[in-house]
């Protein structure tokens, strides 16, 4: 009697973490650059949590909001992680999803994927400059296309385009990245806003160039970042690990340990060079924390400035 | 040539072998489930094929796609409820071969149009990939656009005997696709403040709404077809000399679903639906399509297998996904370190080309595994409509919680079912308002993506010849069905062909879909 009462103590259940299997919660679309994120730490972390299985469970609806959710509704506990990106938080910013970033608990961000601006081999645009001078000097007849409207893809280039100076360029929304891509290899639009996996073949094959990249990209050595074209930011596509709130600091800790070694995995590594994504990892999870803050709160000032928030 | 005999001889290696045969049981499966299909397919064995070499991962992949595009039909043929959307325009005229109690010549059909078209789709992906990737970029707002006009107007064939109703329900179909975040704004509409309709009513829950769930109140509410569909119902399969006579229309629903398929976001929703209407249009006896005609069945069946292979056309020579299932499939492939584009075939020919022969080898097993199906599903319609459609019901729900894991999927599907049986007691089509959700989005995003390049002058329309093209057709096909019946009323009196199966006679107006009600029309014009 007395020892089934101690089994059950909340100390006994720390110490045998993980106790069960391990679910990461996936709300984005299958086969999708986020869900194969997932997928990839599913098939790298079973040995680093004592050989529990780890499974994707997919709850998409609401533009992420079913998943997270259900997240949610998984207060302290450890067992059940997301994989938050970008666009979660540009969701918060718009209002879209009912979250903030402290409904979760930050662990891990893992990767970057920075912006690119690319054009077609036969595009006379040669760097972002040439770009926005000719939307300076013929409003509203420059076109890009990119993912969403008031999405992550939106605001990383309404950024770039506010630090020229608000040229009129339109903005052409697609249902996805590869959509956008397809319009301006179809020359449809003059560029297309992506990232660098999308394009890749294409600029191997010549058959698009890279106007410039938010942040160097090792594979374009010859690439201009938007720094070094003169605009002073650096927006990019990330992804990374939270769990439900309300977890134990102590278990926070262990998990962010269990994943960091689990990414080094040399399955994972091979997954990260495959979809020519790169590791960002984090200080520590609070940096995590502050960086999803930070990033809702740019968007809501970029979403306000252009008119799409009020206030 | 040579390359292609490599690459059946990889495909033919017992693991590769053992890949294909697993994605053909699969792809079946999951095709004929109504609520899954070859997307859902694709991503169950998404992780599965981690652990897999390149080769046979790419196999299993390709084979459960192709096979899920014949499985869609064994449901809409079998119990009138598509297994996956494509198989939509399947329902017209199959499930009608079955209440005529031919089941078994029915299913036949549909699968060797599937593998002829499925070949024929191979065919066009070896030998026009460069050509077809081209013309499929050429596709830009203004030619989205016009193909979604054209789509819609197959609408005035689908109306029945009551245009008016028909008009109906595909403006029911148009507002329900607003429903959802505006994909050019990002703002939401009528979601009524809910997150449950952020991403608005899909198609999936529509189809299991109107053909399963509102047929089962049918059923069940006593109104319809209280014996089963045909006692002593044939499973008899179709003789050879009737498949071969199809030749024509599996070629032309072929070259539809390949031409339709390469267009990236077109889909072989679309593809089989126009190719059943072009069908219908050539056809000597238009009036007739509806009630169970072998072309009716192999059109579509042809044009979404041959979709498979074209989609993969903008996949392997850009590295586009042409449809959610290349989506899963080009992710599949990146985790596998293959990045199609136009590099693709000079860097890894090889598994291009076993690519290739696994799509001749996924063809043969889909014919295998579907032929040994057949006894059995001529035995499940056997079932009384009021057992069946409650169990038809009850997976369908299951599979429309799965697709997403969101209960939402499956209340909006009850929600579709009620007004479907709203829409079937008030004589109201069906089909249509199934088009307006499917071609709604298509037409709306990109009039407003082309307005918006060519800063608000409609002249972009007409200076696309794509586009220019594609609307006078419309104009044409909306405009066909009333000006020929004017013109038959007009000549001859045609005698009211008698099309209504014997046992199978309804008490109700026969509105399950818009073409059925068109063994009714030359009564109509009587009317007139």
């Amino acid at each position: 009697m007395s020892l089934a009462v101690v089994g059950c103590s909340p100390s006994g259940e720390e110490a045998a973490f993980p106790s069960r299997a391990i679910e990461i919660v996936s709300w984005a679309t299958p086969g999708g650059p986020t869900d194969l994120l997932s997928r990839a730490l599913a098939e790298a972390a079973p040995p680093h949590f004592e050989g529990r299985r780890v499974t994707v469970m997919t709850r998409q609806g609401g533009a992420g909001a079913a998943g997270m959710q259900y997240l949610q509704g998984r207060a302290g506990d450890p067992h059940v992680l997301g994989v938050f990106t970008a666009s979660g938080t540009v969701n918060m910013a718009t209002g879209r999803i009912p979250f903030s970033p402290g409904d979760f608990t930050p662990i891990l961000r893992i990767q970057i994927d920075p912006f690119l601006i690319a054009v077609r081999d036969d595009s006379p645009f040669h760097t972002l400059g040439d770009l926005f001078e000719a939307a300076h000097a013929r409003p509203g007849e420059v076109s890009v296309s990119g993912f969403g409207a008031a999405s992550a893809h939106f605001l990383g280039f309404a950024r770039l385009r506010a630090a020229a100076g608000d040229p009129d360029v339109r903005w052409i929304a697609y249902e996805g990245s590869a959509d956008a891509v397809v319009a301006a290899l179809g020359g449809h639009t003059d560029a297309a806003h992506t990232n660098y996996n999308i394009v890749r073949e294409h600029l191997r094959a010549g058959t698009m160039r890279v106007l410039g990249v938010a942040l160097p990209v090792e594979a374009l050595p010859d690439t201009p970042s938007y720094a070094e074209q003169g605009y002073d930011l650096t927006p990019v596509h990330w992804r990374g690990v939270v769990g439900p709130p309300g977890l134990d600091p102590a278990l926070r800790a262990d998990l962010r340990a269990r994943l960091m070694a689990a990414i080094e995995d040399p399955g994972f590594r091979e997954y990260m060079e495959r979809a020519a994504l790169e590791y960002a990892t984090m200080a520590d999870a609070d940096a995590f924390g502050a960086w999803m803050a930070e990033e809702v709160a740019t968007s809501r000032d970029m979403l306000r400035r252009l008119g799409i928030l009020d206030e | 040539m040579s390359a292609f005999f490599d690459g059946l001889l990889t495909a033919l290696q017992p693991g590769n072998l053992a890949a294909l045969l697993a994605g053909s049981l699969l792809g079946v499966f999951a095709g004929a489930m109504p609520g899954l299909s070859s997307t859902v397919g694709l991503a169950l064995v998404l992780p599965v094929t981690f652990a897999l070499d390149p080769t046979p991962a790419l196999l299993m992949m390709v084979s459960i796609y192709m096979a899920a595009e014949y499985g869609g039909s064994i449901t809409a043929i079998a119990i009138g409820v598509p297994g996956s959307s494509p198989a939509l325009a399947t329902t017209f005229d199959g499930y009608a071969m079955t209440r005529r109690g031919e089941a078994g010549r029915a299913l036949g059909i549909s699968l060797f149009s599937s593998m002829s078209g499925g070949l024929l789709g191979t065919v066009l992906l070896v030998l026009a990939l460069g050509p077809l990737s081209r013309a499929a970029i050429a596709f830009g707002p203004a030619e989205y656009f016009g193909l979604g006009v054209f789509g819609l107007s197959i609408v005035a064939n689908l109306v029945g005997k009551d245009p008016f109703k028909g008009i109906v329900s595909a403006l029911l179909g148009l507002l329900f696709f607003i429903v959802g975040l505006d994909v050019l704004t990002g703002a939401p509409r009528l979601t009524f403040g809910t997150n449950a309709l952020m991403d608005g009513l899909g198609l999936v829950p529509m189809l299991i709404g109107f053909f399963a769930i509102a047929e089962a109140l049918e059923a069940v509410t006593g109104r319809r077809r209280s014996t089963p569909p045909g006692d002593g119902i044939a499973g008899a399969l179709p003789k050879a000399r009737e498949l071969f006579g199809l030749w024509r229309t599996i070629l032309r629903g072929s070259a539809i679903g390949g031409l339709i398929g390469a267009i990236p976001g077109a889909g072989a929703t679309i593809a089989s639906i126009v190719a059943w209407n072009e069908e219908r249009r050539v056809s000597k006896t238009p009036e007739r399509f509806g009630t169970g005609l072998p072309a009716g069945i192999a059109a579509p069946e042809a044009a979404n297998n041959s979709c498979v292979g074209a989609a993969m056309i903008p996949l392997l020579a850009l590295g586009i996904p042409g449809s959610a299932s290349a989506a899963v499939l080009l992710g599949g492939l990146t985790v596998q370190g293959v990045a199609p584009g136009p590099l693709l075939m000079t860097e890894r020919s090889e598994l291009v080309y076993a690519l290739y022969a696994g799509f001749v080898v996924a063809v043969l097993l889909m014919l295998a595994v579907g032929r040994l199906g057949i006894p059995l599903w001529t035995r499940v319609v056997r079932l009384r409509p009021s057992i069946l459609m409650p169990l038809v019901v009850a997976i369908s729900l299951v599979g429309t919680f799965s697709l997403r894991g969101n209960a939402a999927d499956a209340w909006a599907a009850l929600f579709f079912g009620l007004v479907g049986f709203a829409m079937l007691r008030g004589g109201y089509p069906l089909a249509p308002a199934v088009l307006g959700l499917i071609l709604g989005p298509m037409i709306e995003t990109n009039y407003r993506r082309a307005l918006s390049l060519s800063s608000g002058s409609h002249s972009i329309f007409l200076e696309s010849p794509i586009s220019l093209v594609l609307i006078l057709l419309a104009a044409v096909s909306f405009a066909a069905p009333a000006v020929r019946s004017r013109l038959i009323s007009g000549r001859t009196r045609a005698p009211e062909p008698d099309t209504h199966d014997g046992p199978d006679t309804h008490d109700g107006p026969d509105t399950h879909d818009g073409p059925d009600a068109y063994d009714n029309e030359p009564r109509h014009e009587e009317h007139e």
